[in-house]
């Protein structure tokens, strides 16, 4: 009850304050803007600083950041950021805080040599000191909002609170939005009187959403600040907070677990068919995705160093394509040289493609040095913002869809075309096929050659997410033997399988514990499935599955 | 005749290595460091041995060979340290001290005392090639497969020993030891020992494998690596000849690791990477699998050939490596003591075959 009739109070109190503090507010703008004098101006900041009208916060935030600029003789301010032409978006700053347009309704875009500077001397500015977490809520930076908003969190007065509520109305930031609706919210919460009224503002608060709203309402319900029942009502709704998020939070790892089952997949997908037709294991496989990312790197640094062109995305849009050639023409080359004479030989093939994998990544680090990195095209960078609490990055959004792009490349690949029959023939029965005509060694370079280039696509995909470094390759071979080995050699549905299986349980088994002990779990997981499953997940039957 | 070049090539080595070396350091002409060097090179020469038994004799690729030889490395460091510990009337090693652990972890407890080290040196490699080794070849994991599971489980090995919550070091490993069973590590006098002792222990290897190889426990390993189906069909049990070599070779390579710590003086993870254990199964290919004095010679040549290539021209080693590897593989199939072999054969009328390993 009393709490209510000083509220009251208050009220009555500031509204003829405000209309009167308004009109100052005009006057001792105009002098601040056109000063007769110097002490005319710093007691104009002064009063304007003590009298705390939202309406004049946007005038005082410029003045705050030296960002003060007259423009016909009326004050604006500008953005924090150029455009790209070097001219600036404007903004009117008092009685109205708005975007300036031209006469056909576009921003209104100037150079700053266009305006006129105003000149406030240090001295003026401190006065400002004291409101200044209050003028960052008037920033044009988001960043600097969403902080002045969380400064917040704690005050009650209420003369602070109308300055949030001001300072919301134009909030255009959804982030920033959120964490002050958060900060007014909790504020009322405290503050109301009715359990009918604080569950309004619990459900506010819960329909709002922020990042510590279930702490907010776990506090309020621990202080009891009202009644029994608001305080059962505020921890229910915590806890269907959290419920929601953790759920949210699953579908983000299985969203992680399906980009990072997609990229083993990619990478597993040439080795399998490799290991499957020749009896080869390439440990140099990885190199060939480590080839795919620098072309990819080097294709950057050719389109915006040799040609000019800027930062755009034209360039990923060749590289996909040539990070594929460049890598299935390296694996050509090497199964000419070396792996031609180690057909069905797979531990020796094993040890010779180490050696290659070393020369190629020593090659790579004296060609390019330690660390380089792909900017991520515009088109994928950012995120599909599902809800606030879920994001899906694009880059990885399109890795999968590039997987799903090539694993119906491979099937068409091998189950639609001639040479495809003539893979899955060698594959079998290598002698036969030679008997019946096939020219093994034709078929076994051009398999070489879409392996590797599949590995460097996948490569080219993992710029996106990644640095390029020289030894990238070795991070991922292990993981991708482990696909071929589970899946079954030379099994397209294997090692689809067994990709995503793994990119799940590693992703899962790192929710639970931490990221290295799900990677020991999972071998362990994977040995003790070898018992039943020796030869994987799709294992041939019949007189093929003997030695 | 073939009795005769044993023995020849077996005096040279002893001269050289038991004689003209420790008698070149007495006489000044060597450095320490260099008898250490080559200490260092004969554990991993014991290491190799045992690649070869399971490779070389048996057939199966084992990638793990490294991480039993940092299983041996790591408990002697443990002993060590904990020894220096005392000494400086600390409680724990400084590494714990630093990340605020109260107590000694359980698993250090028993490295307290040397024989107990020892022993579980030995004992904890044995038991987890044991176990590793049941659940695979039960399984009938093998060739490939079998070669591709054991580098995954060395990968995380090597993860989880990267670790700082594992209490074994991290990235840093384990270093600055003082003293062993209270001599000073730093004294040159303790080096040599150290040297002669690795000396005399491979030799002594040497001398078990050649025993086993030349057993009828041996002529059944190399039958499973010629034709595993027709030993199986022969009413052996594969299984347990695998197992035991298994063993046998995570023995000799922990052996070799725990020799090794005392001469570096530091014990890291990166011992015991991919790539690490992919080099020690190349020392054996490029010195002669299936041929116990290859194994040695190959693990002596490749180091050896490292320390010289890394202090000349240090970008072109792994250049170099990668070549031997390729070529070793497409050429020399078995390897420097194949090619020697070749070329005595070149002499003599006739030129046997190899038999073709299966795959």
């Amino acid at each position: 009850m009393n709490t209510s009739l000083r509220m009251l109070m208050c009220c009555l109190l500031l509204l003829p304050l405000f209309s009167a503090g308004q009109d100052s507010a005009s006057i001792y703008t105009a002098q601040l803007l056109q000063p007769p004098a110097d002490s005319v101006r710093t007691k104009a900041i002064g009063r304007l600083a003590a009298l705390r009208i939202p309406a004049t916060f946007p005038l005082l935030m410029a003045i705050n950041d030296k960002k003060l600029y007259l423009l016909d003789q009326k004050a604006v301010t500008v953005d924090s950021k150029p455009t790209g032409e070097g001219t600036y978006r404007l903004y009117s700053l008092y009685p109205d805080n708005t975007l300036l347009t031209n006469s056909s309704g576009q921003p209104l875009l100037l150079p700053l040599s266009a305006l006129k500077t105003v000149d406030i001397p240090r001295g003026d500015r401190l006065q400002l000191a004291g409101i200044a977490p209050l003028l960052n809520l008037f920033s044009n930076d988001a960043q600097k909002r969403i902080l002045a908003y969380s400064q917040l969190k704690n005050t009650g007065d209420s003369a602070t609170l109308s300055i949030l509520q001001a300072a919301l109305a134009k909030e255009t930031n959804a982030d920033a939005l959120r964490t002050g609706k958060d900060v007014l919210y909790a504020a009322r919460l405290y503050k109301a009187t009715s359990t009918a009224n604080a569950n309004a503002y619990i459900d506010s608060i819960g329909d709002n959403w922020s990042d510590n709203a279930p702490v907010l309402l776990r506090n309020y319900a621990k202080a009891g600040f009202l009644n029994q029942e608001t305080a059962h009502y505020a921890a229910a709704k915590a806890v269907s907070l959290e419920k929601r998020y953790d759920s949210l939070q699953r579908i983000q790892n299985f969203f992680s677990g399906l980009s990072l089952g997609s990229i083993l997949i990619l990478i597993a997908l040439g080795l399998s068919i490799v290991y499957g037709l020749a009896g080869i294991i390439n440990m140099a496989h990885g190199e060939f995705m480590m080839i795919g990312a620098y072309t990819t790197y080097c294709t950057q640094v050719f389109f915006t160093h040799t040609l000019g062109i800027p930062q755009t995305d034209i360039f990923f849009l060749c590289a996909l394509p040539l990070s594929f050639i460049v890598a299935g023409a390296m694996g050509w080359i090497l199964e000419r040289l070396v792996i031609r004479h180690l057909y069905a030989k797979p531990l020796e093939s094993l040890l010779a493609t180490w050696g290659v994998s070393l020369i190629l990544i020593q090659t790579a680090r004296l060609l390019f040095g330690d660390l380089t990195a792909v900017k991520t095209p515009q088109l994928l960078s950012g995120g599909w913002q599902v809800s606030p609490h879920l994001t899906l990055p694009y880059n990885r959004i399109f890795i999968i869809v590039l997987t799903l792009f090539m694993v119906l490349f491979t099937y068409l690949m091998l189950f639609r075309t001639r040479l495809g029959l003539q893979i899955r023939a060698v594959t079998q029965n290598r002698q036969m096929s030679a008997c019946l005509g096939i020219e093994t060694r034709r078929v076994a370079s051009i398999t070489f050659f879409i392996g590797s280039g599949l590995a460097g696509l996948a490569g080219c995909a993992i710029t996106l997410i990644g640095n390029v470094v020289p030894d990238m390759g070795q991070t991922y071979i292990v993981d991708s033997f482990l696909v071929v080995v589970t899946g079954g050699v030379g099994k397209l549905a294997g090692t689809i399988f067994s990709g995503l299986g793994i990119g799940f349980f590693t992703k899962i088994s790192e929710s639970f514990f931490q990221a290295v002990y799900g990677k020991v779990f999972i071998l362990v997981f994977i040995m003790l499935f070898m018992q039943y499953k020796p030869k994987g997940l799709f294992p041939d039957k019949g007189r093929i599955a003997e030695d | 005749m073939k009795t005769n070049n044993n023995t020849l090539l077996y005096i040279l080595f002893i001269a050289v290595f038991a004689i003209l070396l420790p008698a070149g350091y007495l006489s000044g002409l060597l450095s320490v460091n260099t008898i250490s060097v080559w200490g260092r090179y004969f554990c991993f020469a014991i290491a190799a041995l045992g690649i070869d038994l399971i490779w070389g004799y048996t057939g199966i690729l084992s990638m793990c060979q490294a991480f039993f030889f940092c299983l041996g490395s790591y408990g002697i460091a443990m002993h060590l340290l904990l020894k220096k510990t005392a000494t400086a009337g600390a409680v724990l090693p400084d590494f714990m001290a630093w990340n605020k652990i109260e107590t000694l972890p359980f698993f250090w407890q028993p490295f307290q005392s040397f024989g107990w080290s020892l022993a579980l040196c030995l004992l904890i490699p044995a038991v987890f090639a044991f176990i590793v080794g049941f659940v695979l070849f039960r399984s009938r994991i093998k060739g490939v497969y079998m070669a591709i599971i054991t580098q995954a489980l060395t990968l995380a090995m090597w993860l989880i020993f990267l670790r700082n919550e594992t209490n074994l070091g991290g990235t840093n490993g384990l270093t600055d030891f003082s003293t062993i069973l209270g001599f000073p590590l730093s004294s040159s006098s303790v080096k040599l020992g150290l040297y002669m002792i690795s000396f005399v222990i491979l030799c002594g290897a040497y001398f078990c494998c050649y025993k086993i190889t030349h057993s009828k426990f041996g002529k059944v390993l190399q039958a499973i690596r010629d034709s595993e189906s027709r030993v199986s069909y022969t009413a052996y049990k594969v299984v347990d000849y695998k197992l035991a070599v298994f063993v046998v070779a995570a023995l000799l390579a922990a052996a070799g690791g725990m020799l090794y710590l005392p001469q570096t003086g530091i014990i890291t993870p990166g011992r015991m990477d991919v790539k690490a254990s992919v080099e020690m199964v190349m020392w054996v290919a490029l010195g002669g699998r299936g041929n116990l004095k290859g194994a040695v010679i190959g693990a002596l040549l490749v180091n050896f050939l490292y320390s010289i290539c890394t202090s000349l021209f240090p970008d072109s080693w792994l250049f170099i490596l990668g070549f031997l590897f390729v070529i070793t593989v497409l050429y020399f199939d078995k390897g420097f003591m194949g090619l020697i072999d070749s070329i005595k054969q070149r002499f003599s009328a006739t030129r046997f075959k190899t038999p073709q390993t299966t795959h």
